[in-house]
């Protein structure tokens, strides 16, 4: 990867409704050296577009090289500076040397099936486990991994806790805001954000809808733009192209009012069937007229959903 | 009341209209009509060994199987020009399309010979040795 465009070429030829991830070679010095690691996510919030999660690592001590490049604090940078940082990790001899890169795009058909499976699978879990696989992966390849910093916006002791029992061997740090505390996260918020924003802007419609990211917006729901294509782009039976994350409550809500009532059968906690209770009422209340009368079809009928209809003539 | 099935299609020389694709969703759907079936359905269809098959609606996730009828058996899709007002009224349905086979959907759930629409085939069967000759 030399560019933003090689990066944009890579997104463009996956299917955008399937995970994948993208990697840096492993800078050779990472093999032999102790190195630190930096985990962070970009597109948590959106109802649009994939969630990214970026790591980026070098050795320990070669916190110049990041500050060369720019990562001190990626929260502040513009959308233009953090282009122009990832482009330098793309090129700069100084950053191919020393600072490696990976990155998972989940995407949002993935994040909307997990969150609608059976048995829920909660954003967070599914934010866990593209961490903890990202960081298997990136040790898989050769990167003598000694340290690691994870941006977390939930409480940080669990997050550790869990990642502590995984990787008994590093040390780890979990916490707030780390990307502005750590160079390396900066680095790889830089690596995730960028992605995302990438995704975004060369997203293909497999529904045939001619419209770019300049007609949806960034994906927040505050977006106005983003507000108006949520309540036009709607299909009455579909709901929305798989762009968008059908468990969010933006999406269920305007759905709600706007799109034909799918109704899927309802499973309690522990993903068995639950059948609606009666009101305590209804037992009191006389039948209604015709029910008494029918006969209740028999159990290998109920069972098939057979029932009897008019004869063809 | 009697009701009337008329083809028109029965010289047809397109016979990929009684082949079409067919789906049972898991699902309720409360719409009637035309859906974009070919834009935001069938390109997310992926077939995950021989016989397993997965999907999504509505952002769920679906795993699905073919099904093909009983020998001698297929399926036909009618319509009703207009729906007359008396409930013992005649009616008439025009022969619009057919399928050979469809695919059963399960909501995040391997598709099974339990299945209800699987198992109500069980009864072409048993109807020809309760009422066959």
């Amino acid at each position: 990867m030399k560019s933003l465009q090689d990066l944009e070429d890579f997104i463009k030829s996956k299917e955008n409704f399937r995970n994948f991830r993208n990697y840096s070679d492993v800078p050779p010095i990472c093999r032999s050296e102790a190195c630190m690691l930096g985990v962070d996510e970009a597109g948590r919030g959106p109802v649009l577009g994939p969630m990214v999660y970026g790591v980026a690592y070098c050795p320990i001590g070669q916190n110049s090289v990041l500050e060369a490049l720019g990562c001190d604090d990626s929260k502040v940078l513009k959308d233009t500076k953090r282009d122009e940082i990832l482009t330098k990790m793309f090129t700069e001899d100084d950053s191919l040397n020393n600072v490696g890169w990976a990155a998972e795009i989940i995407s949002p058909n993935y994040i909307s099936n997990s969150m609608y499976k059976r048995a829920k699978h909660s954003l967070n879990e599914v934010s866990m486990n593209s961490a903890i696989n990202l960081i298997k992966d990136v040790a898989e390849r050769g990167v003598n991994i000694t340290e690691v910093y994870v941006d977390t916006v939930g409480p940080p002791e669990k997050y550790q806790a869990k990642l502590s029992e995984i990787f008994p061997n590093y040390k780890i740090t979990v916490a707030k805001k780390a990307d502005s505390l750590y160079a390396i996260v900066s680095a790889a918020s830089i690596v995730a954000k960028v992605t995302r924003d990438h995704a975004l802007k060369v997203w293909q419609f497999q529904e045939g809808l001619d419209i770019d990211h300049t007609k949806f917006g960034s994906g927040y729901p505050s977006d106005p733009m983003t507000q108006k294509f949520m309540s036009e782009q709607i299909d009455n039976v579909f709901g929305y192209p798989l762009l968008v994350r059908f468990s969010w409550s933006t999406a269920e809500v305007m759905l709600k009012e706007k799109a034909a009532a799918c109704t899927f059968e309802e499973v309690d906690d522990e993903g068995t069937t639950k059948k609606p209770t009666k009101s305590i009422s209804s037992f009191f209340s006389p039948k209604k007229e015709g029910e008494a009368k029918r006969r209740k079809s028999h159990k290998f009928f109920a069972e098939r959903h057979l029932s009897v209809c008019n004869v063809f003539e | 009341m009697s009701i009337q099935v008329e083809n028109n299609l029965k010289d047809t020389e397109d016979k990929q209209i009684f082949e079409q694709k067919a789906h049972y969703i898991p699902c309720k759907i409360e719409a009637d009509g035309a859906a974009n079936v070919d834009k935001y359905f069938e390109p997310y269809v992926t077939e995950t060994s021989e016989s397993e098959l997965t999907g999504t609606f509505r952002g769920h996730p679906l795993d699905g199987s073919k099904v093909t009828f009983p020998e001698g058996y297929r399926a036909i899709v009618v319509t009703e020009a207009k729906r007359p007002l008396g409930e013992d009224a005649d009616r008439r349905f025009q022969v619009v399309g057919g399928f050979k086979e469809f695919v059963n959907w399960n909501w995040d759930k391997k598709t099974s010979k339990n299945d209800s629409i699987v198992k109500a085939m069980d009864w072409i069967d048993i109807a020809d040795a309760i009422h066959g000759d």
